[in-house]
């Protein structure tokens, strides 16, 4: 279903689903949207900064060298019949930095883009500097630059857009190493952005049966979709370290229902704020499953392993899970040693929702990249003929805008995400990012619930723009489609071994 | 009273046409102050310059750009992207076998190599100027780079924003770009042009073809795209005329119907499939192949496109180069690089990779002062850039006067002319065009351990 149904369907969804009512429902869902189309968008608003990032640039002036530059010129152009004010008064910032009530002598930074006019113009006294508070937000993964561009996505809600080529270096590790392909020729295209052709991004939640059984009078006899849809590829997953509490959960809650998709929370929260709801994905410890009846909105509960318990696939819960409860169980899986052996199992013995977890830099406990891990268990799963049964959420890593579709590329049916959920808020982080239990986070103290629910809308707007962005590049006109598209993505290494084969000193694999 | 409205206009910074004083005044400090920071009076701006185009870059290509000649101090060769270019070296004759640094050494490209009697264009350097659009700069910036353009006998392109009237002045070095929206496209800027030039699509937002903001696209712009001035202007993507290589040869016989002389370019940018786009291209009737590779530049584009859409320059141009060669073409059409050619050094690699020539654009505006700082679409101000490049504005576009755009362009090319006569020489090669596909006189920079 390209469309939404959380206009029109969800009502129905909000009771109880039991498991013989998804296709059925599914159907009844789409006829009523076809009735009442609605055109999924996001609505983004502009909001106030409550926590402002530092600015990006320090600009000091001399206000020796100023004055002497004032009195020089008023001197050399300032004539009673033709006092030329244009000249004295002209100041070389177009942004403002120089033009509030005493000028030059108390500059404005925050509002310096960096241009430099000023330091060349006035190389004697004025210097524009990187502000160095900036520099050191984040960490050695998730750096300054993806939280000043999170910042803007979430403050605009729009596809951040500037002048001048790319600025960084040439490919580089992780998701930087993966490039997405592009067709001359190809419709539908950026008509899609701008709402002329359709792009989906609504994913499927849920396993689809591998084929349709009906009896002899044409009515579905067999196994119907344990399915629904959301809108967008991502979803909000458990906030990492000690960044839980009560309000951010209403605001991911609130937040992921408005763009019609999925929260996860942990069910101690859920319980505790009555914030069951069909949007809201409950976490609970393996060990606590029966405790999986206690969401009966819910669509998807997830389980993840008990900390102190020993690694490995538990059956157990997951059986009584599914026993006392009609959502679908997904299986929350760390890519730790034996985490194919975990999913393996956990899918045969009939989960539908598998979870993959990174740590916080994209790499799993071998230090094997998300991209090489979402890719092998995409595979996995396909080579096992399972694939179209299974959705595949993963995170970990995931910072910008271009992680969803390079993930996606990978394997994954959607992509969950965790510290972006952080700097949209204007949190603030203290040290390593990298351990999801070791996050070290802040919030801003009043956390407004409207303020921050546009800011997290507005970071799904402009993600998704900026994935329409790429899918329409391609030519692609539903992101379902590109689940596992190795084909339409390029990787810098092997581009390079292409090009450079040969060459002296060139030995190939990035080195 | 007249006195105090101006005193409050200059206050406010009211925005006007400047006065001949404030004119002298800015351009004189501008000017003054770039050549001071190139030539080291000043220590490097601390805010200046990024991986691609590092401090050093960006001051190198000014000093050239004021004297003609390359710095002594300074590093003009490379940045510090950690791949690419920026890995490339050339392996270099023991310098008892280099060449005598001189004039003879050749470095004219020949640009219709079908031998089909259209248009026999040969330029002196083996590059030539970029579609940079009438609105997204200002006239004064697209006579500043045609006017230089026909002093080196080479080209420029006029980019999708029309064909200013100054430009017929210096018709024969101007190619009329023809794009998705057809900005400013007329018979007689086809019929004035030697080579028409189909874009497809830009190496810095591959398949999303263009936007020019409402700022941007004032009365004049207005007037030469036809359209309502101060309305965002959109170039779809792709052409929705073109659905096939069949297509894409009707385009071509379009032109030929309207100039038959012309030679015909187009330009592309960098898919995983872009070898089979460039054959397709020549069989359609294309002259001239131009690859736009990921990292170029843009007046306008979303920050996602350019790093993540299509593949680095230097990656595509051995792609096509081979499968070109494979096909038996090779000889028969002038392969045109850009996207992040940014000195002599990236031009000769760019050719020893495998293309013909090169396009520049970035370099051309870095030699007029431009600092990379990314508010070309307008920034916070909506006016455009401050150093007068990409703007329309009445006030900013005239910090980069004519003449003086003209004569900077003209001494940076100099200097570019003479590095790369300097690298061939130092390869033992007297003529640029031996050196096309020598990959086996490149070098790659190995990383370091732990790097
Ligand atoms: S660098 Fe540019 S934006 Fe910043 S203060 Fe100077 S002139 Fe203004
Ligand atoms: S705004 Fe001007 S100086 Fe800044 S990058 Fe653009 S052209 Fe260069």
């Amino acid at each position: 279903m390209l469309e939404s149904a959380a206009h029109v369907g969800l009502q129905a969804t909000d009771g109880p689903l039991s498991m013989d009512k998804f296709g059925a429902e599914s159907a009844r869902i789409g006829r009523e949207v076809a009735d009442g189309y609605h055109r999924y968008h996001i609505d983004t608003e502009e909001v106030d900064d409550v926590n402002p990032l530092p600015h990006r640039f320090l600009v000091t002036v001399g206000k020796v060298g100023l004055a002497k530059l004032i009195s020089k010129e008023a001197l050399t152009y300032f004539r009673p019949w033709d006092p030329h004010f244009d000249v004295i008064l002209s100041r070389p910032c177009t942004y403002g930095v120089f033009s509030g009530p005493l000028g030059g002598f108390i500059p404005r930074p925050k509002l310096c883009v960096g241009c430099l006019r000023c330091e060349v113009q006035h190389p004697e006294f004025v210097k524009v500097l990187p502000n160095p508070d900036l520099a050191k937000m984040g960490d050695s993964y998730t750096t300054h630059g993806h939280i000043a561009a999170i910042d803007e996505e979430a403050k605009k809600g729009m596809v951040p857009v500037r002048g001048q080529g790319y600025r960084g270096r040439f490919g580089g590790p992780g998701f930087d190493g993966m490039l997405t392909d592009m067709s001359e020729i190809v419709r539908p295209s950026r008509d899609g952005i701008h709402g002329r052709e359709l792009i989906g991004t609504a994913v499927d939640i849920g396993s689809k049966p591998m084929h349709l059984s009906f009896d002899s009078d044409g009515k579905l006899s067999g196994s119907t979709p344990e399915m629904f849809t959301i809108q967008v590829p991502f979803i909000f997953d458990l906030p990492p370290g000690n960044l839980e509490s009560t309000r951010l959960a209403e605001v991911v809650e609130s937040t992921s229902r408005g763009i019609d998709t999925l929260a996860c929370l942990d069910a101690h929260t859920v319980a505790r704020n009555r914030l069951d709801a069909p949007n809201v994905v409950p976490v609970l410890d393996n060990a606590e499953a029966s405790r999986a009846s206690e969401f009966p909105r819910a669509r998807l509960i997830e389980l993840r392993s008990t900390p102190g318990r020993p690694w490995g696939w538990d059956a157990g819960g997951f059986d009584l899970a599914r026993e006392v409860s009609d959502a679908i169980i997904g299986i929350r899986i760390h890519f730790e040693e034996g985490w194919q052996d975990r999913m393996t199992k956990a899918v045969e013995s009939g989960a539908k929702v598998i979870h993959l977890l990174a740590d916080l830099h994209g790499r799993g406990s071998d230090g094997t990249f998300v991209t090489e891990l979402f890719k092998e268990a995409h595979m996995l799963l396909l080579e096992q003929g399972r694939r179209d049964t299974v959705t595949l959420l993963g995170g970990g890593g995931i910072v910008g805008a271009d992680h969803v579709p390079k993930a996606i590329i990978s394997g994954l049916d959607a992509v969950a995400l965790d510290l972006p959920v952080l700097f949209a808020l204007q949190g603030r982080s203290n040290g390593s990012l990298r351990q999801r239990a070791k996050v070290d986070g802040t919030l801003p103290r009043e956390l407004d619930q409207e303020w921050a629910e546009q800011r997290l809308t507005n970071l799904c707007g402009s993600w998704r723009d900026q994935l329409l962005e790429i899918l329409g590049a391609m030519g692609i006109r539903e992101v379902r489609r590109l689940r596992g598209e190795f084909g339409r993505s390029m990787v810098v290494r092997h581009l390079e071994d292409e090009a450079f084969e040969g060459i002296a000193g060139y030995v190939g694999g990035g080195c | 009273m007249a006195l105090l409205q101006d005193l409050m206009d200059a206050y406010q910074g009211k925005i006007v046409k400047p006065s001949d004083a404030l004119l002298h005044k800015t351009t004189t400090l501008l000017q003054d102050g770039m050549n001071a920071r190139a030539f080291g009076e000043f220590e490097k701006p601390k805010a200046l310059g990024d991986a691609r185009w590092t401090d050093e870059l960006i001051l190198s290509t000014w000093y050239m750009a004021e004297t003609g000649e390359v710095p002594d101090k300074l590093n003009f060769k490379t940045g510090e992207s950690d791949g690419g270019f920026d890995r490339l070296d050339f392996q270099f004759l023991q310098e008892s076998d280099w060449l005598e640094h001189s004039e003879a050494i050749d470095t004219k490209l020949p640009l219709n190599r079908r031998g089909d009697g259209k248009n026999e264009i040969e330029i002196d350097i083996p590059w030539y100027g970029g579609g940079m659009s009438y609105g997204s700069v200002s006239v004064n910036v697209m006579m500043s780079r045609a006017r230089n353009a026909k002093h080196w006998n080479t080209l420029m392109s006029t980019g999708e924003g029309g064909y200013p009237p100054e430009l017929y002045e210096v018709k024969e070095s101007v190619i009329t770009q023809v794009a998705t929206g057809y900005f400013g496209v007329e018979e007689e800027t086809i019929q004035a042009a030697p080579i028409i030039e189909f874009k497809y699509a830009q190496g810095a937002k591959p398949g999303l073809g263009g936007h020019l903001l409402a700022a941007k696209a004032g009365e004049e712009v207005a007037k030469l795209r036809g359209s309502v001035p101060f309305v965002s202007l959109f170039s779809p993507f792709p052409f929705h005329s073109t659905y096939s290589v069949e297509d894409h040869s009707k385009h071509l016989d379009w032109i030929e119907t309207v100039n038959p002389k012309a030679l015909l370019s187009v330009k592309v940018s960098t898919p995983h499939d872009v070898d089979m786009v460039a054959v397709g291209s020549y069989y359609a009737g294309a002259h001239i192949i131009h690859l736009d590779g990921g990292y170029g530049g843009t007046g306008a584009a979303p920050e996602i496109a350019k790093k993540n859409i299509a593949m680095p320059i230097e990656l595509a141009i051995p792609k096509v180069h081979k499968f070109l060669q494979k096909e038996g073409v090779r000889d028969k059409v002038t392969l045109i690089a850009s996207g992040g050619v940014r000195t002599a050094d990236d031009i000769a690699k760019a050719i020893a990779l495998g293309a013909d020539g090169c396009v520049l654009g970035t370099t051309d505006l870095v030699g007029m002062g431009c600092t990379r700082c990314s508010n070309c679409e307008g920034g916070p101000s909506g006016r455009g850039c401050p150093w007068g490049l990409t703007t329309t504005d009445i006030e900013l576009q005239e910090w980069v006067q004519q003449d003086w755009g003209a004569r900077r362009l003209d001494n940076l090319y100099a200097a570019l002319q003479w590095r790369l006569r300097d690298i061939l020489r130092k390869l033992g090669l007297s003529n640029v065009r031996e050196l096309r596909g020598r990959t086996d006189l490149l070098s790659y920079i190995p990383k370091e351990a732990g790097e």
